[in-house]
């Protein structure tokens, strides 16, 4: 079996990127075996990469939905528990109940939104990972894994496309 | 007859370049220039931070506690004024808390480009502002270690606070918003603090690196990260009014002359927004001078944020005269004498002044462009602004509260030493932090900056050059 070898190809602007990307799928680089890191934000339309599924949204709404939920506890369930009569107003008043439960939504929907991003991006994360500090200089680095035998055929292919630097990439401490 | 075409031409009086979406410089470049302006501190600086370390000690820690020694006996609020210069400052900190939500997550959620240099700036006075609001219920509360009374926890004699009085609103809705507005500040933080991370070493590394949480800039990564955002913006707007909202509720649920009104939470909210952008002009004007951020903060910033202020001093006078005219015509006995008490009292010089700072001054002003894009200028109007806005908090909290509706029960308010150190205190307390963050965090946004320069090119049309925006998203 033939060996892998992982490259990291940086270009400084994003114009050569989607087609080399479709020229690497072109010689056997699997979707899930290159990653474009860049930055500024490219969405996967602009990269032609595949949409990357977002649970985002649906965690952020169970999120408001458990605030919802904490919310009427405390405001039918404690009253219920020790009963607190205020003067001209029933045990459960429903314009109070209004406004605290929809705080205690807004609550959960920040909160689960802020551990959903973390959860997604799989952060934090700081083992030993292929990166450049020059992306955060405008470059775009294409990171992917090739068969050894292909080597030197696709370096050639992205030097002569643009591509500014085509190197063995260090797996680097973030 | 023969005309003479026209030449290319830029349609506005100034040159492209002059914006900062159309002058471009190599990315490399822009980080180095906000890594530098975060790691450079003289002489000057130190003596700042250290000067305001001395009031916070002497507010917070010597005012402070000495009224938590003493009892709420040593500071000036007594019957009828119970709610002083602690509820003033309150409301005024929550007002400049505003700041940040607007100026970021409205003109977010409105793709307004000009926000993209200043965001983090009034986002970070969001959070400090919040901090120090938050401090003064627990200080007016006097016995501050019974704050914990608050929280809905079954302790050993069951007893649940009430929780439906609008004091849960209040500590509800300002902990909702601290955790928001920070989380909100944080997340746009991250690329910018791995970019640090990358360049630094030593301290500065562990930290930056630390808080990037592993971040590389993959796709995945920026693409979670823009969803987060935009859910947050969208948010954390209804967050940022219920706030102000309840803030003025706590006023508007009593029955006292002078509070009871259904207006308030409107116009609350729009005095913390026009309190809140104007901090926002005077912070930008400090550290555009103080850091050299010339090249991100330019004049066409004070432009835009000029407009702003002005739209919501209209929007401020017109909610001020609907309450004032209704108390007016109203004519109620104890609805005229505030009023009397305002126009020719003890506290009409602060009245006139507010009206002046919040109304005669910016509209005499602020529909001048040269006024606007000068920061100078743009820096004096806006502390007046803010000297009015803390006039008029002052006057709807402690001035009302010297006349209701008993004659004899009426008094005079004035704030004692403890008070007013305790609110120098809390003014250095936000200026310290907000000073110390300059230094600790990277106060542009670079990689927004970045972004909408990547999205801005001019484009011909006919014989004209003009600012076109590609749509990314």
């Amino acid at each position: 079996m033939d060996e892998t070898v992982v490259l990291m190809a940086l270009f400084r602007d994003i114009t050569p990127v989607p087609d080399m990307l479709d020229r690497l799928r072109d010689h056997g680089v699997g979707e899930q075996n290159m990653v474009v890191l860049s930055g500024i934000p490219y969405p996967t339309r602009i990269l032609g990469r595949p949409m990357v599924w977002e649970r985002l949204p649906l965690i952020s709404l169970s999120g408001a939905l458990v605030g919802l939920l904490i919310g009427l506890f405390l405001n039918i369930g404690t009253p219920l528990l020790y009963p607190v009569h205020v003067g001209g107003q029933p045990l459960i008043p429903i314009p109070p109940t209004l406004v605290l439960t929809y705080e205690l939504t807004m609550m959960g929907l920040i909160v689960s939104t802020f551990l959903g991003v973390l959860w997604e991006s799989t952060f934090p994360s700081f083992g030993p990972k292929y990166h450049h500090p020059a992306i955060a200089d405008g470059r775009i680095g294409i990171v992917f894994r090739c068969l050894h035998s292909r080597e030197a055929e696709i370096r050639a292919l992205l030097e002569e496309n643009g591509a500014e630097e085509v190197m063995m990439p260090e797996e680097r401490v973030l | 007859m023969s005309v003479e075409a026209a030449p290319l031409a830029w349609p506005q009086e100034e040159a492209p370049q002059e914006k900062l979406m159309l002058d471009p410089r190599p990315p490399e470049e822009m980080n180095e220039m906000v890594l530098n302006a975060m790691k450079k501190t003289g002489w000057r600086y130190w003596t700042v931070v250290g000067g305001l370390a001395l009031l916070v000690l002497i507010g917070l820690v010597g005012a402070w506690g000495y009224q938590i020694l003493e009892g709420m006996g040593v500071a000036g609020i007594r019957r009828p004024v119970y709610w002083g210069v602690y509820i003033t400052n309150f409301v005024f900190w929550i007002g400049i808390s505003h700041s940040g939500t607007f100026v970021s997550a409205i003109l977010r959620v409105f793709r307004a480009e000009f926000r993209r240099p200043f965001t983090r700036a009034a986002e970070l006075m969001t959070s400090f502002a919040l901090v120090v609001a938050g401090m003064y219920p627990l200080i007016h509360l006097g016995r501050t270690w019974r704050f914990y009374w608050m929280i809905p926890y079954p302790n050993q004699r069951q007893l649940w606070p009430n929780f439906h009085s609008p004091l849960e609103w209040d500590m509800l809705a300002i902990f909702t918003y601290l955790v928001g507005s920070t989380i909100y500040l944080y997340l746009p933080l991250i690329p910018d603090l791995a970019m640090a991370r990358d360049r630094s070493t030593g301290w500065r590394r562990r930290l930056y690196r630390l808080l990037a949480l592993g971040w590389r800039g993959t796709e995945a990564e920026w693409h979670h990260l823009k969803t987060a955002i935009n859910i947050f913006a969208f948010a954390i707007i209804p967050v940022m009014f219920s706030v102000h909202t309840i803030v003025a509720w706590d006023f508007g649920m009593t029955m006292t002359p002078g509070w009871h009104s259904s207006i308030f939470g409107p116009y609350f909210v729009v005095g913390a927004i026009f309190s809140g952008v104007s901090a926002v002009v005077m912070v930008l004007v400090i550290v555009r001078k103080a850091m050299k951020l010339d090249y991100f903060l330019r004049p066409e910033h004070f432009d835009a944020l000029g407009k702003i202020v002005l739209v919501f001093s209209f929007a401020w006078t017109y909610f001020f005269f609907a309450d004032y005219l209704t108390e007016w015509y109203g004519g109620e006995a104890v609805s005229r004498e505030l009023l009397t008490l305002q126009a020719h009292g003890p506290v009409a010089p602060l009245w006139y002044l507010m009206l002046i700072t919040n109304i005669v001054i910016p509209w005499l002003t602020l529909w001048n462009r040269r006024v606007r894009t000068s920061p100078r200028l743009m820096f004096f109007i806006t502390f007046s602004i803010n000297v009015g806005m803390y006039i008029e908090r002052y006057i709807i909290v402690a001035g009302n509260l010297t006349r209701n509706r008993l004659p004899f029960d009426w008094g005079v308010y004035n704030p004692s030493l403890v008070e007013i150190l305790i609110s120098i205190g809390s003014l250095s307390t936000f200026i310290l932090l907000y000073a110390l963050a300059t230094r600790l965090l990277p106060l542009i946004p670079v990689w927004e900056v970045q972004e909408g320069q990547f999205a801005h090119s001019l484009r011909r049309i006919g014989r004209s050059l003009v600012p076109s925006i590609t749509e990314l998203d």
